[in-house]
């Protein structure tokens, strides 16, 4: 049998930032592609047919496109955005199973460090990409799930359309995000939105409402809108926004910032070893016996609280 | 008490502090720091004196620091040509930091009432006061990245969020009153003829309630704020300040420069054009 090592190349847990360690020169962007718009650098999420699900490729590129973002002393500002359908539909559960993306498959039988590693490197992805020297705005339409919604709770700043649709769904599991701490103090907006909601699906309206991102605005309109304020914060000097993002994010830091995204990749790890009833949606299992899409089938009519469902 | 920037006179429990320099828009010079400070000092230990309002005289609250040049040594980062040491600047960050912290813990509660503009070190005033009431002609906001420079406190994080705390700060954005009551900025927004009825409705409720609970009561919540880190936040500020008055002189040939338009074309100039740069984009409310 197969173990995680035959599949994964070991790797120890990152030392540099991972844009950082991602070469761009001569790189053909595909999976996300990069342009450059005088201040501006515009890095696309480029696999409409797939909803842009990330996968190691799609990866890879953007974080070759953060490096080279932050190489241009021209760019002053970074928009993240979808080509396509929507924004993204988060990991490609479809990669294969050597890829960092999807869960690890438990039969590879990964030792915890192996878990650690992976984890680890998976989720701070994210965490570099909200480090990032530079402004960043998602610029997010249609679906922003999963992992495509800690993107954009990553970035500074997210512009949505108003119809955007938002949430985590799990691997048939609970979901941990990060994207609650970008909750602002609102008193009535937690409870009346997140509350009692295990799986949140909110739409870019109700996301602005609960002050996790910044604007929406018609999907007619969104481009536009996202460019304004682009632009707005290409004005500023380039080292000031520097030292107000380091600032801000060490503000950050100090409240807790650097747990939330230590006890979000832990808890990556704990997952791993749920164990599921029978009655309970396993991804893995759900996969092995119904495929991918009806993993997906599956999971919906368990999480959408409605009677006509009928669950046997 | 006779002050040159600041008036001070009491009334039922209530000390109101009035910022008095109408003619420069209660712009805050050295003087009226210390002015704020001394009179602070004063009246902290008279147990009679219940609660404390801050106002501006004029046309607004504060448009923040005093840019001129002259008489800010203090509330301005040196003179880039100037020889600025590392230990001067932590010194100066230091003290400009103490200063509002000691707003911020003050052993009364303090109300800020709050019109027109409320900017930059205006607006940090109002933050760091417990209760912030403003007629709904306030603007709020904070230019100083548009300057090179970057916010002159904390709070921010712990106040409206993450997100919130970004758009406002990268931008410079300036808000009105009914914006930053929803963003828990401020407390309340007020129509701008009832503001000063209702700052004092909101001083004379503090007013009753016993002075000793009430110091209790606001040390409990900042030492919970404490707990979440604005201690530190404090001394993070003093740092990244440093770093940042360090590298002032480094804001690019192509970029807008502040102090050389000041220098060259004067004050008023060089805070329109600050102000043309992002109302491009973000018209003031």
């Amino acid at each position: 049998m197969k173990t995680f090592r035959d599949v994964v190349k070991w790797k120890s847990q990152y030392q540099k930032r991972q844009w950082e360690a991602t070469p761009y020169e001569g790189r053909e962007f595909s999976a996300a592609l990069y342009e450059k718009d005088g201040p501006i650098a515009r890095i696309t999420l480029n696999r409409p047919e797939k909803r842009n699900a990330l996968n190691d490729a799609m990866f890879s590129d953007l974080m070759a496109g953060l490096h080279k973002a932050n190489d241009d002393s021209d760019v002053k500002v970074v928009i993240i955005r979808g080509a396509g359908p929507n924004f993204s539909s988060g990991h490609d559960l479809s990669s294969p199973e050597g890829e960092e993306s999807p869960p690890v498959h438990p039969s590879l039988a990964p030792s915890v460090r192996d878990f650690y590693n992976i984890e680890k490197r998976r989720c701070n992805k994210h965490e570099d990409i909200f480090n990032f020297p530079k402004p960043t705005i998602a610029q997010v339409h249609g679906y922003c799930i999963g992992a495509g919604m800690e993107m954009q709770a990553a970035c500074d700043i997210t512009i949505a359309a108003e119809d955007a649709q938002f949430g985590l769904r799990g691997f048939g599991i609970a979901p941990i995000g990060v994207y609650g701490h970008n909750l602002g103090p609102w008193p009535g907006a937690s409870p009346k939105l997140l509350g009692g909601n295990f799986l949140p699906e909110l739409s870019g309206k109700e996301m602005e409402m609960a002050g996790t991102i910044n604007k929406t605005v018609s999907i007619l309109k969104l481009e536009e809108e996202v460019n304004k304020w682009a632009q707005a914060i290409a004005s500023q000097p380039t080292d000031a926004l520097a030292v107000a993002k380091e600032f801000i994010n060490g503000m950050l830091d100090i409240t807790g910032y650097g747990a939330m995204w230590r006890t979000h990749y832990e808890g990556h790890v704990m997952i791993q070893w749920v164990r599921f009833r029978k009655d309970e949606v396993s991804f893995y299992r759900s996969k092995k016996d119904r495929g991918l899409k009806g993993f997906l089938q599956e999971r919906a009519m368990h999480s959408t609280p409605k009677k006509e469902h009928g669950r046997e | 008490m006779n002050y040159q920037t600041i008036l001070y006179e009491e009334a039922d429990r209530i000390g109101t502090i009035t910022l008095n320099r109408p003619h420069k828009m209660n712009a805050i010079n050295d003087l009226m720091l210390e002015e704020l400070d001394d009179v602070l000092r004063a009246k902290e230990t008279d147990i009679d004196l219940k609660a404390i309002v801050i106002r501006g005289a004029g046309r607004c609250f504060s448009v923040g620091q005093d840019l001129s040049g002259e008489g800010n040594a203090e509330v301005m980062p040196p003179d880039s040509k100037a020889d600025i040491s590392a230990k001067g600047l932590i010194e100066a960050g230091t003290r400009w930091n103490r200063r509002l912290e000691y707003i911020f813990n003050y052993l009364k509660p303090i109300v800020a009432e709050v019109h027109g503009y409320c900017l930059g070190l205006g607006c940090y005033l109002a933050m760091a006061c417990d209760i912030t009431v403003a007629g709904e002609d306030a603007v709020f906001g904070d230019p100083s990245l548009r300057m090179g420079l970057i916010t002159g406190i904390p709070l921010w994080t712990w106040f409206i969020g993450t997100k919130k705390t970004k758009e406002l700060l990268y931008l410079g954005r300036y808000i009105d009153a009914s914006e930053a009551e929803e963003i828990c900025l401020i407390n309340r927004a007020v129509p701008s003829d009832i503001l000063g009825e209702e700052v004092q409705r909101y001083a004379s409720a503090l007013a009753i309630s016993p002075g000793d609970g009430m110091v209790v009561v606001k040390e409990s919540i900042n030492a919970q704020m404490e707990a979440r880190g604005v201690g530190a936040g404090w001394r993070f500020l003093t740092q990244m300040q440093t770093i940042n008055w360090m590298q002032q002189k480094q804001i690019l040939a192509n970029e807008f420069n502040f102090w050389e338009v000041r220098d060259k074309k004067g004050l008023k100039t060089a805070i329109k054009e600050r102000d043309d740069t992002i109302e491009k984009f973000f018209p003031k409310p």
